[in-house]
């Protein structure tokens, strides 16, 4: 890999020699370590790699949400937070005061905001009822309709939220990989129809470590092998 | 230069109390909900609490205790310290309650602490107001001689308190042991507090000892205010503001060292 320097012009997400373990009591587990990637605007990367080798983890240190164990991660252009079922919601809360926090918190005005995230969910009085009553496709629906509310120049996806039924998943399809083509995105994913068809980078996370392919054909063949 | 990190400062600044503003209406809305009274229950307690036990005092001590009005006596002893027990078991495991905050990266852990005191702080303050309105009609509270000094001790102690739990909140990530020790620490507190009495009245040696303790301190300073030439009280208000700051130093270091290790659902 080429050395990561800030480009003047092409504001990137750096992250160089990141490594994350977890202690738990007496054991330590390393997840991966000497992880060097970066992703430029337009640049959708694929994140491949089997049940916990850490995938998720690697999304959620380039969201901020967890940090890494050495390393860094330099963010020069602004990041989504990681958009899944789990975190970024208040259950007890309903869709509409969720909305009027992030709101809030991202300095946006409540008023488009809940415009948007009304049109996108297609929830109706649905979003009046608290997140926790919710099943996993109507949060998923929220949970990008409140992330692409906000415009990121990166958006973090973990897969279990691409699924949904057809008319949400063609929804999404116009918004993220249509609309918002000059954006980045680096995505966890197992569907390598859907790698194929959006990605244009993919790194493979294996044995702790984490290889960067510009060809994700190529990416796709190792990884099958694996 | 100097201007450009000024400005940064400024709008980092902004950004905090954009943060704070939202999380506190979360905080609000989840623990008190919208239906009754809402977020005045806050005041429930402590008001409970303050309430009973002056009327238990009133009986078994008789109306005044050294001169002062017991009721009012009591009343402002407890609600400072339910500040304290409140703000302490409110900052027990804060982090993973609201870890699902920490995906969004302008919100930092110390926000989580600082919240949910603020709730309390003011929750106490109210409580403060209200009880002593009702019990000034009923005569039974006088007029604050000296509200700056009131209100300076009460911003002493809550300090304090503020301080304590910036420690409490990553010890008790760092070991579930910790949970199990904070309501006999918090009980065993209560003689520290100055709660039960005004260090006039006792020892010069008891005096000095419990003169070490910023919660005392604070009392202190706030019962002059109210009682003022009424009352004779000892106090240096350089402990509580050195004791704040050296335990919010450790507080935020430990802060600091948790966020590393924290794991997010």
């Amino acid at each position: 890999m080429s050395a990561c320097s800030p480009d003047v012009d092409g504001r990137m997400i750096i992250c160089r020699d990141v490594a994350k373990s977890y202690s738990h009591g007496r054991g330590n587990k390393r997840v991966f370590d000497g992880v060097n990637l970066t992703v430029k605007r337009g640049e959708r990367v694929a994140l491949l790699g089997r049940n916990g080798a850490g995938k998720s983890t690697l999304i959620k240190l380039i969201g901020g949400v967890e940090l890494p164990s050495s390393g860094k991660i330099i963010r020069q252009m602004s990041v989504s937070w990681p958009l899944g079922f789990a975190g970024g919601f208040q259950g007890s809360l309903t869709g509409y005061d969720n909305a009027r926090f992030i709101a809030r918190i991202y300095q946006r005005d409540y008023a488009d905001v809940r415009t948007f995230v009304e049109e996108f969910t297609e929830l109706g009085s649905q979003l009046k009822m608290p997140v926790k009553t919710y099943s996993s496709g109507m949060r998923a629906r929220l949970a990008f309709a409140l992330s692409l509310s906000i415009e990121f120049d990166c958006y973090l996806i973990d897969e279990i939220i691409l699924v949904g039924d057809q008319n949400f998943q063609r929804k999404c399809q116009i918004e993220m990989f249509e609309k918002r083509e000059d954006r980045a995105m680096i995505v966890a994913s197992h569907s390598p129809d859907f790698m194929r068809q959006f990605c244009n980078k993919a790194v493979i996370i294996d044995k702790g470590k984490a290889d960067t392919y510009d060809d994700v054909d190529l990416a796709l063949n190792i990884y099958s092998g694996l | 230069m100097a201007s450009s990190s000024l400005s940064k400062l400024r709008a980092s600044w902004a950004i905090q109390v954009r943060v704070i503003h939202a999380l506190m209406i979360r905080e609000l809305i989840t623990r008190f909900g919208r239906d009754n009274i809402g977020f005045l229950w806050i005041m429930a307690e402590p008001l409970l609490f303050a309430g009973l036990v002056g009327a238990l005092w009133h009986f078994t001590h008789g109306a005044t205790e050294h001169g002062i009005n017991v009721i009012a006596f009591v009343a402002t002893g407890y609600i400072p310290i339910t500040l304290f027990r409140h703000g302490v078991s409110r900052s027990v495991a804060v982090f993973t309650v609201n870890q699902s905050l920490l995906y969004h990266r302008q919100i930092k852990i110390v926000d989580f602490i600082l919240t949910r005191f603020v709730i309390e702080f003011l929750g106490g303050m109210m409580a403060y107001l209200f009880m002593a309105i009702v019990l000034m009609i009923f005569g039974q509270f006088p007029m604050p001689a000296d509200f700056g000094l009131l209100i300076a001790g009460w911003f002493l102690y809550s300090s304090f308190c503020f301080a304590i739990c910036l420690i409490i909140a990553p010890l008790s990530e760092m070991s579930e042991a910790m949970e199990k020790f904070i309501p006999a620490t918090t009980y065993i507190m209560i003689p520290f507090s100055g709660l039960f009495y005004m260090l006039s009245w006792l020892t010069p040696a008891a005096r000095e000892f419990l003169l070490l303790s910023p919660f005392v301190n604070g009392m202190e300073m706030m019962r002059k205010g109210i009682w003022g030439d009424q009352v004779t009280v000892y106090y240096n208000i350089w402990n509580p503001i050195i004791c704040s700051a050296v335990a919010a130093l450790i507080g935020l270091i430990l802060c600091r060292r948790v966020r590393r290790m924290l794991t997010v659902e």
